[in-house]
C-alpha cells in the first residue's frame, strides 16, 4: 500500500519541519507549503490525502485555503486538520462547512497529532467525511 | 429753591433800602424846614421836632437792614464754601437776629449728613454683597469652565442657562450667542435633548441619573457617560437639570488596545513555545535519529527560548517606559560614539550576507542628551532590521546630519531592501504589527520598532520618521536635540 500523502502548511519553519519529520517517521509522505497560496496550488496538483494548516498565514489563512478546497470538487474531499496559535474558537459551521473535522492549539504535541491523523485518516477512509 | 429764595432776598433788600433812602432824603429835606422854622420863629413846638426824630428813626433802621444784609452775604458765602468742599460743618455766627435762621440751618445740615451717612453705609454693604455674588457666580463659571467634561445647565423652560467649552465644542455652537436659547436649538441630539426634558419633567429635586450615549460628533462618533442631575433652587422648588458629559471613547480604546495587546502578546509567546515543546517532545520520543538531526533540534530548542526571552525583554521594556518606570540615565553623549559601537556589532552580520556599510557620520563633538544603553539599543535595532530586509550585496547607509539653527542632529539609517508597502507604512511603530509581504525575510516580534519609537519620542523627547518605496529600500530616521 503506498503511503499517504500529507500536505503541511505553516509560516513558522520550525514547525513545519517538525511535524513533517514526524509525520515521515511514521511512514507518510509529507509535503511542505510556506503559506496559503503555496499550500492551495500544491494541494491542487498533488491531491494529498489530509491537509494539516495554520490558521494565521500570509496570503491566505488556513480557513480560506479549506473554504477554496471545499469548492472544487477535484480537491473538496481532502480532510483538513487545523492548527491555531490564538486561543480563540472558530465557528463550528465554519469548520464543518470547510472540511476540518479537528482543531489543534499551539503549542501542541506531535504525537497527540500523530494520533489525530491517523483517526482522520480512519474517518475518511470509512466514510464518514461524505 | 435756594437760588430762587436768595435771589428774591437780594432783590426785595434792595428795594426796601432805596425807598428807605428816598423816606429819609424827603425827612432831612423837611428836618432842616423844621429848624429854619424854630430858628425864624424862635419858638418851640414838638410838632416842628417830629421830622428830627423820623430822621434818626429811619437812619438806624437803614443800618440794621445793612447789618442784617451782611450777615447773610456771610451765611450765604459761608454756605457756598461748604457746597463746594463738599463738606458740612456747623454755620457759627455773632449776629443776633440770624442765630435762630442759623441753628435751624444746623438743625437741616444735622438730619442730612444723619441721612447721608446712613446711604453711605446702604451703600457699601450693597457693594459688598455685589462683589461676593459676582465672585461666586465667576468662581461657579471657572470651576465649570475648568471641566474637561461638557456641562449644560437649563432652566425649567428647557433653556440653557449655563455651559463650558468642552460643551459648545462637543455640539459645536457659540457660547455666547446660546445662552438662554433653547436646548433644542443648541443641541442637535435628540436623545439628550429628550434626557435632559424628561429629567425635567420627573420633577425631582435631587435625581440623578446616569446613562451611556453615543454622539456623532464632527469627526468620528464619540462614547460618552452622560450624568444628569436635578436642581432646586432655595424655596426647593425644581429649577432645572444639569447634565455632564464625559468621554469615554478613549478609555474605551485603551480597554481594546489593551485587550488586543494582551491577545497578541499570548499569541507571540505561544509561537516560540510551541516549536520548544515540540522539539523537546521529539527527542524524548527519539525521533531525532542522528547526532545531526539531534544537534539541529537542541538549536531550534535554543533560538526559540532565546527569541521567547527576547519577546519578554521587548514587552517588559516598552511597558516600564509607557508606565514610566524605566530608570533613565540621561548624560550628554557624542551621538557618533553610540553609531559607531552598534556598527562595529552588526558588521559581522552585514558581512555574511555581503552587505556594504557606509558611514557619513558628523564629528563626535555634537552631543545630545541622552541614555546610552536605550539609545544604543534603538540604533542596533534599526541597523539589524536595515540588515534583515535588504537582500545580499546591498547598501546600508548611516548618516547624521547636524541643523545647527534648529540645535537639531538627524540620524538616518537607509537600505537597499525589500521596502515596505505604502498600506503597512503607517502602522510599522505598532506594537505586534508586521508588513505580511516582508514577513518570510525575517522573523520578528513585531516589538522592535515600537520600542525605538518609544525610545527617540517617549524616552528622548525627539522624532522617529521612516520612507519606504517597494523594492528600493527604507529608510529609519530620527531627530533628537543637539546639548548646550
Amino acid at each position: 500500500m503506498a503511503a499517504k500523502k500529507i500536505l503541511v502548511a505553516d509560516d513558522e519553519s520550525h514547525i513545519l519541519h517538525v511535524v513533517s519529520l514526524k509525520l515521515r517517521n511514521a511512514g507518510f509522505e509529507v509535503l511542505t507549503a510556506a503559506d496559503g497560496l503555496e499550500a492551495l496550488e500544491l494541494a491542487q496538483t498533488e491531491r494529498p490525502d489530509l491537509l494539516i494548516t495554520d490558521y494565521h498565514m500570509p496570503q491566505l489563512s488556513g480557513l480560506e485555503l479549506c473554504q477554496k478546497l471545499k469548492q472544487d470538487p477535484a480537491t473538496a474531499r481532502i480532510p483538513a486538520i487545523m492548527l491555531t496559535a490564538r486561543g480563540y474558537q472558530l465557528d463550528p459551521k465554519d469548520t464543518a462547512e470547510s472540511g476540518i473535522l479537528r482543531m489543534l492549539s499551539k503549542p501542541f504535541s506531535p504525537r497527540h497529532l500523530l494520533t489525530m491523523v491517523n483517526e482522520v485518516l480512519l474517518e475518511a477512509a470509512g466514510g464518514v467525511l461524505t | 429753591m435756594n437760588d430762587f429764595f436768595h435771589g428774591v432776598t437780594v432783590r426785595s433788600g434792595k428795594l426796601l433800602s432805596i425807598m428807605m433812602l428816598v423816606c429819609l432824603g424827603g425827612g432831612l429835606v423837611c428836618s432842616l424846614g423844621s429848624l429854619h422854622a424854630i430858628w425864624a420863629s424862635g419858638h418851640f413846638d414838638f410838632g416842628m421836632i417830629a421830622p428830627i426824630l423820623f430822621v434818626a428813626g429811619g437812619s438806624s433802621g437803614l443800618m440794621a437792614i445793612m447789618s442784617f444784609r451782611r450777615s447773610c452775604r456771610i451765611l450765604i458765602e459761608a454756605i457756598h464754601r461748604m457746597t463746594t468742599r463738599g463738606k458740612l460743618n456747623n454755620l457759627q455766627t455773632e449776629s443776633e437776629e440770624i442765630r435762630p435762621l442759623i441753628s435751624a440751618v444746623n438743625e437741616m445740615v444735622e438730619a442730612a449728613e444723619t441721612c447721608m451717612s446712613d446711604a453711605t453705609l446702604q451703600m457699601k454693604e450693597l457693594e459688598i454683597q455685589l462683589k461676593v455674588a459676582t465672585s461666586e457666580r465667576q468662581h461657579a463659571q471657572a470651576i465649570i469652565y475648568s471641566i474637561s467634561d461638557a456641562v449644560l445647565v437649563t432652566d425649567t423652560f428647557d433653556e440653557l442657562v449655563l455651559a463650558n467649552e468642552s460643551a459648545a465644542r462637543t455640539f459645536q455652537f457659540d457660547l455666547d450667542r446660546s445662552r438662554r436659547a433653547r436646548i433644542e436649538d443648541v443641541v442637535h441630539d435628540e436623545k439628550l435633548v429628550e434626557l435632559i426634558r424628561d429629567m425635567r419633567q420627573s420633577n425631582s429635586k435631587t435625581g440623578r441619573r446616569i446613562v451611556e450615549h453615543k454622539i456623532k460628533g464632527p469627526g468620528e462618533e464619540k462614547i460618552f457617560k452622560v450624568t444628569l442631575s436635578a436642581v432646586a433652587d432655595d424655596t426647593d422648588a425644581p429649577a432645572g437639570v444639569v447634565a455632564v458629559l464625559h468621554d469615554m471613547t478613549r478609555e474605551k480604546e485603551v480597554a481594546e488596545l489593551k485587550n488586543d495587546f494582551v491577545s497578541s502578546v499570548s499569541h507571540e509567546l505561544r509561537t516560540p513555545l510551541a516549536s520548544i515543546k515540540a522539539y523537546v517532545e521529539m527527542l524524548i520520543d527519539g525521533e531525532a535519529d542522528d547526532e545531526k538531526t539531534t544537534r539541529e533540534f537542541y538549536e531550534v530548542i535554543q533560538n526559540e527560548a532565546n527569541r521567547l526571552s527576547r519577546l519578554i525583554d521587548n514587552i517588559l521594556n516598552i511597558s516600564r517606559i509607557e508606565s514610566g518606570l524605566v530608570q533613565i540615565n540621561k548624560q550628554p553623549q557624542s551621538l557618533m560614539v553610540i553609531l559607531k559601537e552598534a556598527l562595529e556589532v552588526i558588521a559581522p552580520q552585514a558581512r555574511l550576507k555581503q552587505i556594504t556599510m557606509v558611514e557619513q557620520l558628523t564629528p563626535a563633538f555634537y552631543q545630545t542628551t541622552a541614555d546610552k544603553d536605550m539609545l544604543y539599543q534603538a540604533i542596533l535595532n534599526l541597523l539589524s532590521n536595515a540588515v534583515k530586509y535588504t537582500p545580499e550585496r546591498g547598501t546600508i547607509t548611516v548618516q547624521t546630519t547636524v541643523d545647527e539653527a534648529k540645535r537639531k542632529v538627524i540620524t538616518r539609517i537607509s537600505d537597499t531592501g525589500v521596502g515596505i508597502p505604502p498600506k503597512d507604512l503607517p502602522f510599522v511603530f505598532d506594537k505586534f504589527y508586521r508588513a505580511e509581504a516582508n514577513n518570510h525575510m525575517a522573523k520578528g516580534t513585531g516589538l522592535g520598532l515600537s520600542l525605538v519609537k518609544h525610545i527617540i519620542e517617549t524616552v528622548h523627547r525627539g522624532r522617529m520618521f521612516v520612507e519606504s518605496h517597494v523594492g528600493k529600500g527604507s529608510c529609519f530616521g530620527f531627530e533628537l536635540d543637539l546639548s548646550d
